[in-house]
């Protein structure tokens, strides 16, 4: 059994990175340039193949929207892609001419559509053809997906972006000697972004709606749940937008998001790889430096009201069931964000966690169990845990078992076993995270974003590691409360569905 | 990670760093068309082989940069190796040998080591070939690697982990048709090449029902066994220390039982064939194509249609004409692709698919139809094939990123019988396509009228009836037989 007396000593002298150390995280030689207009770079040079990974964010996200547009964060970052005055045309001003006429036709189709059930169908059919016959007119001034063409010529690997609650972010690797490419096409790209293919591209959104809620159970669940979970600030909301929304958009508000989030004051990008950087620091000047600042990022001022009891509903859909049980916890740099997150771990981290070993492995009810903080981070979120039972056993059966195992940790701490195996994870995480050029982009320039410091993200670890077993039992007292949770359940319509549009 | 390398010119660059002042940038397409781009000089570290007593063949990688160690063991046998009858068991036979503990560990102990320490051990048993990878902070390489080879040699397969497993796998039964994406695939795979093993995703009650560790065992002795292995360590250590505990690891351990067959030879059913399942969404999902034709090989016919496929809705990514015209041009799609499978072993298959809203159902699948077509009747220009080919020799080093990925790139090629300069032929291949030889094989292998048709959606919400592009066989979702 050497395996096992390898396991006693090391729970004996394993002991890695104290509280006070900082993590290697922390100590790798990032350069912070800031240009005047407010632009963040963060540039590090690393050893190895002649790549070059490039991460942006804005801070410009879900939450951001105002009412009636809820989705256009996320159908932006879409437009990005739509290409400049220069990229992406062969007559810009023939281009712009058509938009107007666009947009009125448009503007059209949405006074219609909100008439909702009085809307008129044929005039609704008319203006979609009337839309889609002048969009198509407009393409014969289009190089259409330019930017795409000219990134893939080039070699760029892993061209995409992604929206959250909090942040948008752009990415994309270059082989090391092209990374000037990337000056010249997002400093275009963040100066003279043209949304052209506007109204198909509110379609092709659409269709990611349906692909990600409306036809997964998992994703409409979510989208229910947080919607029962927050009643006022807009983590409560679709980032991928509610349909009515997407379908009426329109290219003004658009352009109007963009104008207020997307100044290079709210932009921090991090550049990994084989770079020099005095010469990075010197393209981000000639590049960015003269784009006018824009307005400051203002953090959502609306707080989440008090819980005041339990909230519970079903979502009724024709799938097996499953359940998400959350309960509102403060915004990732509340003092007590590092507890909760050990006390994640230790109920659902792992097939050696309480509530793993409970309900996956002695009773085989559960095919898997999670739990996890979320949707964003920067303000008060939930934690939330997700099981999806094994039949005959039931959502109600294994929600009574994630109590009782709440009430356990409330009355008892965490063994030091437990924290041990925690700690120890963290010090692999600690490593690992370190592995490749576009880890490390992401994760430096959404800290910056976030927190303002590039370092915050690898502190973070550090306040893990200083988490104590009382620690976990106060803030599993402090916030696992009745009154402050939500209750969303996966069901199966009474009847099964034969008209809707799940 | 330390790899030879030597970018020359860029210093040039370097040296000629602007001094910090704002101007205003002129137009980037000038930009662009001025842009120099200095020759990229790189060569990547090769992993050396080396082959053990036993005749098991190592590929090693050092890379000190990070205190890490990976370990990955391909088998070069899998589940469809396996008599039929045991097919559902060896497709779970993996999870077994991870969660089932070992004849000296019961599998709580094996957990426990694994989370305590913090490695990652994955085992997989896929249809064709079966890997398994260890890997961890490099100061638990003993942990690691005594570990990783315990589960390997003595699964013990815990009866208690057996139902666990078996419970699981009923209840994903239970749950197979609950996504679209799900029935699709399952839709497919039977549609397309009946119960072939290489089409299962999927176990049966049946299947579940023949669990138990006896079977389990049978599997796992004949899929990870030394005459089946190649082993590729890449990270933190020192060659002489692996290979010394390499060769104590496999100490004993023999040689592989008999038992497996051949894969059975693949039949693709031949189209035209238009299959609607029914399911109440308002997002078809679109699947269309038929076998592939083509092997992996260094052949101008192999490279071409690779060609094709990224110009067609592969790699080309918006600039394929699937994406530029269903997505972009018509906003019927988010996702929409193409797939042109091929191996070194036979044939594989070619298909189209995407998820569309329902309304465009019809409107849709006779677009991608054309679209495939159009390869043959509407020639690439030399434009496009030279994007294929710009792109492929221009992200060349993104193949070989951290000594993990190399080492992964070569037993990769030992499995499928490819050399080890596999790479570079594969580049001059590529590079040599011209779009006449695109053309051509997409005439003689992409056959629109010949095609397989599957739409998982709901009729009553499509733009027409799907009558109107032919015959429908309807299949239910419950026919559907894994």
């Amino acid at each position: 059994m050497r395996l096992l007396v390898g396991l006693t000593a090391a729970l004996a002298i394993a002991a890695p990175l104290g509280a006070q150390q900082s993590t290697p995280g922390e100590r790798l030689p990032v350069v912070k340039y800031v240009l005047p207009n407010g632009m963040t770079f963060l540039f590090l040079r690393r050893e190895g193949a002649p790549t070059v990974a490039f991460v942006t964010h804005f801070r410009a996200g879900g939450v951001d929207e105002w009412t009636g547009i809820s989705g256009t964060a996320h159908l932006f970052e879409h437009m990005l892609f739509k290409g400049t005055r220069t990229i992406g045309t062969k007559n810009y001003p023939a281009e712009l001419a058509i938009f107007p006429r666009i947009d009125a036709v448009a503007d059209s189709l949405t006074a219609e559509f909100r008439k909702g059930d009085e809307a008129d169908t044929s005039a609704l059919a008319r203006l979609r053809g009337r839309l889609r016959q002048l969009e198509d007119s407009a393409r014969q001034y289009d190089v259409s997906n330019e930017l795409d063409r000219i990134l893939t010529e080039n070699g760029a690997q892993s061209l995409n972006a992604s929206t959250s609650n909090d942040v948008t972010n752009y990415f994309f690797a270059l082989p090391a000697n092209r990374a000037k490419l990337w000056f010249i096409l997002d400093s275009d790209r963040i100066r003279n972004p043209v949304l052209r293919e506007f109204y198909s591209e509110r379609d092709v959104v659409m269709e990611e709606r349906r692909l990600r809620v409306e036809t997964s159970p998992g994703g409409l669940l979510r989208e229910e749940f947080l919607a029962a979970a927050y009643r006022a600030h807009p983590y409560g909301r679709p980032v991928v937008g509610v349909a009515s929304e997407i379908q009426t958009v329109s290219r003004t508000a658009a352009q109007e998001y963009f104008r207020r989030f997307y100044g290079p004051n709210n932009a921090v990008v991090a550049i990994v790889g084989d770079i020099n950087v005095d010469t990075m620091k010197a393209w981000a000047t000639q590049y960015f430096a003269d784009i006018p600042a824009g307005e400051p990022h203002r953090p959502v001022v609306t707080q989440e009201p008090p819980q005041h009891g339990e909230r519970r509903i079903d979502v009724e859909y024709d799938a097996n069931p499953q359940v998400l049980i959350g309960y509102h916890v403060p915004e990732a740099r509340h003092p007590d964000a590092p507890a909760l997150a050990v006390l994640s771990q230790i109920l659902t981290g792992g097939r050696t966690s309480r509530l793993y070993q409970r309900l996956v492995i002695k009773e085989r009810a559960a095919t898997n169990v999670f739990s996890g903080s979320g949707p964003g981070a920067l303000y008060p979120r939930l934690f939330t845990f997700t099981v999806v039972p094994i039949a005959p056993h039931t959502t109600a059966e294994l929600e009574g078992e994630i109590y009782e195992e709440i009430d356990r940790v409330q009355r008892e701490p965490p063994s030091g076993e437990e924290l041990q195996r925690v700690r120890n994870q963290i010090e692999a995480s600690a490593v690992q995270r370190l592995e490749n050029n576009f880890g490390l982009a992401f994760q430096l320039s959404n800290s910056e974003a976030l927190w303002y410091d590039w370092r915050q993200t690898f502190r973070d670890q550090t306040g893990l590691l200083a988490v104590t077993a009382a620690d976990v039992q106060r803030v599993a007292r402090a916030y696992f409360d009745k009154s402050n949770r939500t209750v969303a359940t996966l069901v199966r319509p009474a009847k099964p569905a034969t008209g809707g549009t799940n | 990670m330390r790899a030879p390398i030597t970018v020359l010119a860029l210093s040039a660059l370097v040296t000629a760093a602007r001094p910090v002042v704002a101007q205003q940038p002129t137009d980037p397409r000038a930009q662009l068309a001025a842009l120099k781009v200095a020759p990229l000089h790189f060569n990547p570290p090769t992993p050396k082989r080396v082959t053990l007593s036993n005749g098991v063949a190592v590929y090693l990688l050092e890379d000190h940069s990070l205190p890490l160690v990976d370990v990955e063991i391909v088998s070069k046998v899998g589940v469809a190796h396996l008599p039929d009858s045991l097919w559902g068991v060896g497709w779970q036979a993996d999870n077994l040998m991870r969660i089932g503990g070992t004849t000296r560990l019961p599998p709580d102990s094996v957990d426990k080591l694994i989370e305590f320490y913090a490695l990652t051990a994955t085992i997989s048993t896929a249809n064709e070939t079966s890997t398994a990878s260890f890997s961890g902070l490099s100061k638990y390489t003993d942990q690691l690697l005594d570990l990783g080879f315990d589960l390997l040699r003595n699964p013990r397969n815990d009866t208690s982990r057996v139902r666990l497993t078996a419970a699981q796998q009923q209840e994903s039964w239970r749950r197979r048709n609950d996504t679209p994406g799900s029935v699709l695939g399952r839709a497919w795979s039977q549609v397309l090449m009946g119960d072939h093993p290489l089409g299962r995703t999927q176990v049966t009650p049946q299947e579940i029902a023949g669990f138990t560790p006896e079977r389990f065992r049978w599997t796992q002795q004949r899929i990870f066994c030394p005459d089946n292995l190649i082993l590729g360590v890449s990270g933190d250590f020192t060659e002489r220390e692996m290979l010394a505990r390499l060769e104590r690891l496999f100490r004993g351990w023999g040689k592989c039982p008999a038992g497996l067959r051949p894969l059975p030879p693949v039949q693709f059913t031949h189209g035209p064939k238009l299959v609607l399942v029914e399911k109440d969404v308002n997002q078809s999902n679109i699947r269309m194509g038929h076998a592939g034709g083509i092997r992996v090989g260094n052949t101008p016919e192999y490279f071409a249609a690779q060609v094709a496929d990224f110009l067609l809705g592969g790699g080309g990514g918006f600039n394929s004409r699937l994406l530029q015209r269903v997505r972009s041009d018509s906003g019927f799609a988010y996702s929409v692709f193409s797939v042109w499978n091929a191996d070194t072993r036979r044939e594989d298959q070619f298909f189209a698919g995407a998820q569309v809203r329902a309304e465009k159902t019809v409107a849709a699948v006779r677009l991608m139809r054309d679209l495939v077509g159009s390869m043959a009747t509407e020639p690439v220009t030399a434009q496009d094939v030279k994007l294929a080919q710009d792109n492929e020799v221009n992200s060349f080093v993104f193949q070989f990123e951290n000594a993990g990925q190399i080492v992964a790139q070569q037993l990769g090629y030992a499995v499928d019988g490819l050399p080890p300069n596999w790479f570079d032929l594969y580049l001059k291949g590529i590079q040599a396509v011209t779009p006449a030889q695109v053309t051509a094989v997409s005439k003689q292998y992409l056959h629109p009228d010949q095609m397989v048709i599957l739409v998982v959606g709901k009729p009553s919400a499509f733009d027409k009836p799907l009558t109107e592009i032919g015959p429908v066989v309807r299949l239910p979702v419950d026919s559907i037989r894994r």
